[in-house]
């Protein structure tokens, strides 16, 4: 094994309560910082419009998928009671569209759902398997009675001081620097 | 918790005081409707379709009122903490329901005149003995029991509404604090179970049997969906008008709690509209002709616009309008949806009940309008009556500090370890003894 490398990634600034944490987040929204996230023990009300999050994509797209299964049913349903392989039942019509609808519904939420699954990993950037704050003891503040926001170092907006100044002007009283410990020889292959 | 719970709150929201407005156009509607009720009964073309009517606006407020006992009873049973800024509209609500014991008096003496309005069918005593089906169940059926059974689901009813609203009224009155809501939370299982056998006999009784015959096990259920939404979008209605009026104070009642009401009543327009074509489905599959005439009479002729308005107004625009999160925020739209499903009860009580004397299609003309006008204005009534005298926010409950919490900027200070302690502590034991292993 050689010897982990330390790299900076980011800047952390731990807060006591949610109405300091929102505060600071209005400020880092307002001076333009995009790669930025904050980490609480329960859901902060009013943070989102604190960071400034837009509206998410992904319930437009449930719906869209839902009614693409809704059509699938559809065709599914017609398809095979209709066309391919017609069955009078109990003196019904061939197509009883009352007998299908459970089947609408269930293709319905269905594709709704697994998009949802999907999108989830897409835009959470699921599926990494370790984060530098893992190392740090962030996890263990922000699970307990902390609340922390996370400024990762590729923003354009970054540098080092001045990160450091604005937690510290939002009334951040303890700011610390996100360390990465790198092995050099950390191919997998 | 915070040292010193109610005060904060106390200062944020105005004494109660009278409203004029609502006080005048309720006493309006009341005479109005009076006037068009007691023309009907006493002419003898209309006296049956007053009856009718009478039964239908009945059903309307009984569900508005059961329907909110419901809502405090589910807050109390689940522990909710959000709710606690709109549970005192619900308990508003709940309050009513000994003026629905007061309406279901003249609806009993239609049955005892039965003869001149000729509301249920079993209680024709010359057609019960010539029905070998309809005598069959006059062990269940038959005037004294129906009366037995209506006086005890109203003591029911009339205990719980005034334990839970009284309980609450007492808190803000000073007496009582934090057991009285723990004691109010313990009570709400026994409550939720008597309010399920009550609810499904009651709808058996007042509305299944007007076509005696005819048995379905899942209208309990479908009443059920249909009250709840309807106590639901009048919470909405009167919080979101409460909030504009100034009386629930500045900042308590969010974005937040109309977005939790929005939910609710999203989940129960599909709930009711689950139970409805479930219903519908079974007996259009089994297609057998005991069960099936009661909905091929309501898709027949003029009644199919009915039931297809109905699927559209209780169900379709509703759901397409609740949809998206910012219209559950939207204060304007929640209103709207509101009055639609408000409107939605009427159509649905008017498709359960009006059949059995308009046979061919739907009849609307002025008869129908009196028991309405009336019971929506004794209804406008009773609610500027508590406004004069209570507050629309359950301020005595230790809890109203919290849905505080949720706004930005304003949130009680109170330190995460100790209330993570005091919530363990709060546990019961038997849970507490598996956690701490």
């Amino acid at each position: 094994m050689s010897r982990p490398t330390e790299n900076t990634v980011g800047m952390v600034g731990l807060f006591d309560d949610p109405d300091a944490l929102i505060r600071a987040a209005e400020r880092v929204r307002d001076e333009g910082f995009t790669r930025w996230d904050c980490h609480t023990p329960f859901p902060v009300h009013g943070l989102d419009r604190a960071m400034g999050l837009k509206s998410s994509p992904v319930p437009t797209l449930a719906l869209a998928a839902g009614f693409v299964g809704l059509l699938t049913a559809v065709a599914l349903t017609g398809g095979l009671n209709v066309i391919d392989y017609p069955i009078r039942i109990a003196g019904k019509p061939i197509f009883s569209w009352q007998a299908f609808v459970p089947i609408y519904f269930e293709l319905f939420v269905l594709f709704a759902a697994l998009t949802l699954m999907a999108s989830l990993f897409l835009f959470c950037g699921l599926g990494r398997w370790h984060s530098p704050l893992h190392d740090s003891d962030i996890m263990k503040h922000v699970t307990g009675h902390r609340f922390a926001i996370v400024l990762e170092a590729t923003d354009r907006c970054y540098s080092e001081q001045n990160v450091r100044a604005l937690l510290e002007e939002t009334g951040c009283r303890d700011v610390r620097p996100l360390v990465e410990f790198e092995e050099e020889d950390s191919g997998i292959l | 918790m915070s040292a010193e719970p109610s005060h904060a709150i106390t200062d944020l929201i105005p004494a109660p005081r009278p409203c004029a407005g609502l006080r005048n156009a309720a006493v309006i509607l009341v005479i109005v409707g009076g006037l068009l009720s007691v023309a009907a009964l006493i002419s003898d073309v209309h006296r049956a379709r007053f009856g009718f009517a009478y039964l239908w606006a009945f059903s309307f407020v009984w569900a508005v009122a059961l329907g909110a006992l419901f809502f405090v009873g589910l807050q109390h049973l689940v522990h909710a903490v959000w709710s606690v800024a709109v549970r005192r509209i619900a308990e508003m609500f709940a309050g009513l329901i000994w003026l629905v014991a007061i309406l279901f008096v003249p609806l009993l003496l239609y049955c005892i005149y039965n003869d001149r309005f000729g509301l249920y069918p079993w209680l024709d005593a010359n057609k019960v003995a010539h029905d070998s089906l309809l005598s069959g169940k006059k062990a269940y059926l038959n005037l004294p029991f129906f009366t037995v059974r209506a006086v005890v689901f109203f003591a029911l009813w009339i205990a719980f509404a005034a334990y839970f609203t009284g309980g609450s009224l007492k808190q803000d009155a000073g007496r009582g604090g934090v057991e009285v809501s723990l004691r109010m939370r313990r009570t709400a299982a026994p409550f939720m179970m008597l309010f399920a056998v009550t609810a499904t006999f009651a709808s058996i009784d007042w509305l299944m049997s007007l076509e005696p015959l005819w048995f379905s096990t899942i209208f309990g259920v479908y009443v059920f969906s249909g009250m709840v939404v309807t106590s639901l979008s009048i919470i909405s209605i009167a919080t979101v008008w409460l909030r504009s009026s100034g009386r629930l104070g500045r900042g308590i009642v969010g974005d937040g709690h109309l977005y939790n009401l929005g939910v609710l009543l999203f989940g129960f327009v599909c709930f009711w509209a689950y139970i409805a074509f479930s219903q519908y489905m079974l007996i259009w599959y089994g297609n057998i002709p005991e069960e099936s005439f009661y909905l091929i009479r309501r898709l027949d002729g003029g009644w199919l616009v009915l039931s297809i308005a109905l699927a559209l107004v209780r169900f379709v625009i509703p759901f397409l309008a609740l949809l998206s999160r910012p219209a559950k925020i939207n204060a304007t739209r929640l209103v709207w949806v509101s009055v639609l499903l408000l409107l939605g009860q009427f159509l649905d009580l008017y498709w359960l009940i009006m059949p059995q004397i308009h046979h061919d299609q739907p009849v609307v003309g002025w008869p129908e309008f009196g028991p309405p006008l009336l019971m929506l204005g004794a209804l406008a009534l009773y609610i500027s009556h508590f406004l004069k005298r209570y507050l629309p926010l359950a301020v005595g409950d230790p809890l109203p500090e919290m849905p505080v919490f949720l706004l930005p900027h304003r949130f009680v200070r109170l330190s995460l370890e100790p209330s993570y302690t005091e919530a363990f502590e709060s546990l019961a034991r038997r849970f507490r003894h598996v956690l701490e292993n």
